[in-house]
């Protein structure tokens, strides 16, 4: 029988190069049995990228691995899921259009032959059974993946992965796209497969849920191993500052107690949507931070989509005071200096194969016309190379395609497309989900710094922290209902909070 | 974030791997922009050592740039469409009915000036109905070109019937010789790429091709730069079915039968994906159409079949969209064209 704190696999000299760029440089890393093991790092650090190899996604470029006390040399994701290695993407990682079983069984269908047809009854039975386990509860195993939702699709992927019975289960950043009953059952299964001498790799970005759950914690710096810790070891700040390499100075969230304008600027009037909202109303001030939270589900996405014009309002309008210009499509959002950042950052507010400069300039083109309709393609190039310096975004030059950075330097990117229009009314969902520490403070500086040029922004998001930190004022919603408003003037609790999100 | 090697010292010196090697290639932004060309010098140079000479000279280059007037101003237009990512193959057709429906305003006793004006704007009609189709009723744009195909290549045999429509032969020549098609051709492909170099319409279209909600987002008027896009295509339609009627002087049931797969041809030899997108270039399917008709010309001129001509152009092809398919970082998966 296995021991605990036995080795498990381990990790010797790792590189790992993509081209000229090194993702991983030499890393070392031992993975114990009963033990949770947290992997933390900036982003673009090699964090994924040291897991994928593990797990047989892609080759190291040099190094070698040991599973078991045996070389390790996993040709593919399939052989390391047989063998017992099973990793949670930080993608989608199920297929839509075939029912919950099959995606949980995807590449194990042969247990399910009989005389060569596929018993489907038996396979539905066996995976219900698998998210019984689980305790994933709403999730019916012969019905279509895509008639749940991202979250619950996430909660199948678990389930997919667990099915394999897993030695060593990797879990990359899948936290962030979960709620708080979906991680209950995520750190559950964790404890529960330490408990059975089996060993869990948790990568996230979240520092207190790592120190909460983990036994010991790797920290990855520009594809360097920095340092591990045990458990004991645990410092919060001394875990930052190894994980960007410096200090963090000043202070994270803004402290003034600075108020705004009385002035409406945009109103919401009644609306609903097709799901969500029921005659929703709204008002967004001058000058103002509105923070917008709840639980994912609560309808503060859509509310923030219906604002920018990019749902459809089937009852009552969205209306900007300044003209009574009713909002009825992103295009007039945007021709009013209406700006909107999407919550998925690489398939929405970005063209990742376009070049930084690109990506920036689309929102630019009647500020850098030359004259009548043609551009000059000197103020473009100037007008983007002023948003890379302002922003401090880490390239090689303002043409170097958005796909080569990294997530923090790519959510700069989006922000340099408004901030060079200067849009006066700027909706945020979920501005800083999966970015670092680092470029998060930089971020809450430039809402603070446009906040203090006047600009009013609504900024939705599923971390109270940041909410409490940043708003004027902080609207809770459940159910696509307001259950709560606070005011900054106020103060109020985070358990104030949390009683009206569920 | 991560390294550039060359910039830190203390890393060891790894051995790149031939694929890794062909990816920096690739990657280069250079790469993509002068590739086609290389490949067009490359396949006149080899042409000219294997034939000693007789294929570098005015009067095959000028033949050459003939063949390629048709194909290049059909390619030079729907580059517009293939820019967003529309997979349109009609055009060759398209081109087609515009050229049946000159002709025959020729044949009904109309002077030259009336026919080449009414082919010009057939070409733009038929692309706004497929404009229509496509845009505004939200069919898929390789279903429109389906229909479009056999629609067009329908009423085209209708109207020109079992003979052929004729266009007096000595007006043609004096017409093909003389100064129209060049100026016509230059003040297209001038505007084409004004359009798409200085003005948003050619910027938002490739920000279309990539990622149409992004482009969405960012508050681009996707309808009205599509119809632009459209409309271009159109004339360059319209153009090339003028240049058709009065290169051969007739109008046969047959016209433009297979044309559209030339122009995507010729748009992937020029280096740009099918599929559109940040890496799209209005020039591309001009490039392309030379490449072709030099390939076409040399292989003639060296006394290869023409049947295995269409081989070599096969292997050619398939090269190219090697070169051209991007890896993903992680997964091995392969994005084709």
């Amino acid at each position: 029988m296995s021991k605990k704190n036995e080795i498990i696999a381990e990790i010797k000299n790792i590189s790992k190069n993509f081209g000229v760029t090194v993702a991983l440089n030499q890393v070392n890393m031992q993975i114990r049995r009963g033990e949770i093991c947290g992997l933390i790092g900036e982003n673009g650090s090699g964090k994924s990228t040291v897991m994928s190899i593990l797990s047989g996604m892609q080759n190291a470029t040099s190094g070698e691995m040991f599973y078991k006390g045996k070389i390790w040399k996993p040709s593919n994701a399939l052989e390391a899921a047989r063998n017992g290695i099973g990793i949670i993407v930080q993608e989608i990682g199920t297929i839509p259009t075939i029912s919950v079983a099959e995606n949980i069984f995807l590449g194990n269908y042969d247990r399910f032959r009989r005389y060569g047809m596929i018993n489907r009854r038996q396979m539905y039975k066996a995976a219900q059974l698998v998210l019984e386990k689980l305790n994933i509860v709403g999730v019916d195993a012969s019905a279509t993946t895509d008639t749940y939702s991202i979250e619950q699709r996430k909660l199948i992927e678990i389930a997919k992965v667990m099915a394999n019975n897993p030695e060593i289960l990797i879990i990359d950043e899948t936290s962030t796209a979960i709620s708080e009953t979906g991680r209950q059952v995520l750190y559950r299964l964790m404890h529960d497969m330490a408990s059975q001498n089996k060993a869990v790799v948790f990568i996230s970005h979240d520092l207190e849920e790592l120190m909460e759950h983990c036994d010991a914690l790797n920290i990855l710096r520009d594809g360097c191993l920095i340092d591990h810790l045990e458990k004991e070891n645990f410092v919060a700040e001394d875990i930052k500052e190894k994980m960007i390499g410096r200090k963090l100075t000043g202070n994270y969230y803004r402290v003034d107690m600075d108020g705004y304008d009385s002035e409406v600027v945009l109103r919401a009037d009644c609306i609903t949507t097709m799901e969500d909202l029921m005659c929703f109303n709204l008002e967004l001030h001058k000058g103002e931070i509105l923070g917008i939270g709840g639980l994912s589900s609560c309808g503060m996405h859509t509310l923030g989509k219906a604002m920018f014009g990019l749902t459809e309002v089937i009852d009552g309008q969205v209306v900007l005071t300044d003209g009574n210009v009713v909002i009825k499509n992103p295009k007039s959002a945007f021709q009013h200096n209406m700006g909107y950042i999407s919550k998925n950052r690489d398939t929405e507010s970005l063209e990742i194969n376009a070049s930084i400069g690109s990506n920036i300039q689309s929102t630019g083109f009647e500020k850098n016309k030359w004259f009548g309709p043609f551009i000059s393609a000197k103020k473009e190039k100037k007008y983007a190379q002023l948003m890379v310096d302002t922003l401090a975004i880490k390239c090689t030059g303002i043409l170097q395609p958005v796909k080569a950075l990294s997530g923090g330097n790519k959510q700069k990117v989006v922000f340099g497309k408004w901030v060079g229009v200067d849009a006066d009314i700027l909706i945020l969902d979920c501005p800083t989900r999966g970015v670092d520490i680092g470029i998060k403070s930089a971020m809450y500086q430039l809402i603070y710094d446009m906040k203090k040029k006047g600009k009013s922004i609504i900024l939705i998001s599923e971390e109270l922290p940041e909410l409490c930190g940043m708003s004027d004022r902080l609207i809770i919603m459940k159910n696509g209902k307001i259950t709560g408003e606070f005011f900054r003037k106020d103060g109020y609790k985070n358990t104030d909070l949390i009683e009206c999100m569920i | 974030m991560k390294k550039i090697i060359s910039s830190s010292q203390n890393d060891r010196k790894v051995k790149l791997k031939f694929n890794d090697m062909l990816d920096i290639v690739k990657n280069q932004r250079m790469f993509s922009l002068f590739f086609p060309f290389a490949m067009l010098l490359l396949i006149i140079a080899l042409f000219s050592i294997l034939t000693k000479g007789s294929f570098c000279t005015a009067g095959v280059m000028k033949s050459i740039f003939n063949q390629s007037m048709i194909i290049g101003t059909l390619a030079i237009g729907m580059t517009f469409i293939f820019t967003t990512g529309d997979v349109d193959f009609s055009a060759g057709n398209v081109m087609g009915l515009a050229a049946a429906v000159g002709a025959l305003v020729y044949q009904n006793g109309q002077n030259i000036v009336t026919t080449i004006c009414v082919t010009i704007v057939m070409g733009i009609l038929l692309m706004l109905c497929n404009y229509t189709l496509s845009v505004v009723l939200h069919i898929r744009s390789a279903m429109v070109a389906i229909i479009g195909l056999t629609l067009y290549a329908s009423i085209t045999q209708q109207i020109v019937g079992a003979g052929t429509l004729r266009i007096d032969y000595n007006l043609c020549r004096n017409l093909e010789s003389g100064a129209f098609r060049y100026i016509s051709f230059m003040l297209f492909f001038g505007l084409c790429l004004l359009v798409y170099y200085w003005t948003p319409i050619g910027r938002q279209l490739r920000f279309i091709g990539g990622n149409v909600e992004c482009a969405r987002q960012a508050g681009i008027n996707i309808t009205k730069a599509r119809c632009i896009g459209f409309l271009l295509a159109g004339l360059g339609i319209g153009l090339a079915g003028v240049y058709q009627i009065i290169r051969t002087g007739s109008v046969s049931s047959s016209v433009g039968n297979g044309m559209g797969m030339d122009v995507m041809l010729a748009t992937v030899l020029g280096g740009m994906s099918i599929f559109g997108g940040a890496k799209s270039n209005a020039y591309s399917g001009f490039t392309g159409a030379l490449t072709i008709c030099a390939l076409n010309q040399g292989l003639l001129m060296v006394g290869v079949p023409s049947t295995v001509i269409q081989g070599v152009r096969g292997v050619i092809f398939l090269l190219l969209v090697v070169l051209n398919s991007e890896r993903a970082a992680t997964l091995p998966s392969r994005q084709q064209f």
